[in-house]
């Protein structure tokens, strides 16, 4: 399959890779499809590309490289990502630790849930000592 | 918006798989009972509201700033002071 996106221009893929989240994601409800995709300058993010709207595109990071065990709050058996606010400043960028994206390894069904965990902030500091509702 | 009023321990069902249950009222707070099938997310208003945020955040990350963050990360990471270990 080919597809045009916005930020990472002509880009080929296997329909069969393709994730699908049946209820899309908090605000983008009706984007329900993506595909990951590793941009070589800016690991170690990777980005969630919406294949229906060419300008739709999240970062997102393996959470383990920012909290160490964070997969024991969703499952170990599932591929958990978070999104990650980032601004052109590393200090000013967080990521959203309460509500990861959950990917089934096996079917590419995928859901973004909202973790029962008030310990987990929405903006979690990308680097210590940087800016986020906790500090770290 | 379906407005109505219920009593403790009154019911709604919403479909025949959800209903929520007025558990306890006091002091201007209500207790709720949900009970959903696995398959629905029961979540507070504000949470959805944050998520949201948080995603159109997120949605606004260009690849140029995502490539400067990194070269960030990098750099604090050669000097031992990044983000793993």
């Amino acid at each position: 399959m080919k597809w045009v996106s916005r930020q990472f221009g002509d880009l080929e893929y296997d329909e069969n890779m393709v994730i699908h989240f049946a209820e899309g994601l908090f605000g983008f409800e009706q984007f329900r499809n993506y595909i990951i995709v590793h941009d070589v300058d800016s690991e170690p993010f990777r980005w969630l590309v919406s294949v229906e709207n060419e300008g739709l595109s999240f970062p997102m990071l393996e959470p383990g490289m920012i909290l160490p065990g964070y997969e024991g709050h969703v499952g170990n058996d599932k591929e958990i990502w978070v999104l990650a606010a980032l601004k052109h400043d590393v200090e000013q960028s967080t990521v959203n630790l309460r509500s990861p994206i959950v990917i089934d390894r096996r079917s590419y069904e995928a859901r973004q849930i909202i973790l029962d965990d008030e310990s987990l902030p929405f903006q979690f500091p990308l680097v210590p000592g940087g800016n986020g509702t906790k500090g770290r | 918006m379906l407005v109505l009023s219920r009593k403790l321990d009154e019911d709604i069902r919403i479909g025949d798989q959800i209903i929520v249950r007025v558990l306890a009222v006091k002091d201007g707070q209500v207790k709720l009972g949900i009970e959903a099938p696995r398959s629905v997310q029961v979540l507070r208003g504000e949470l959805v509201d944050q998520a949201q945020k948080e995603n159109q955040a997120a949605a606004r990350v260009d690849r140029s700033s995502a490539a400067a963050v990194a070269a960030s990360l990098a750099d604090l990471r050669t000097r031992g002071k990044g983000t793993t270990e």
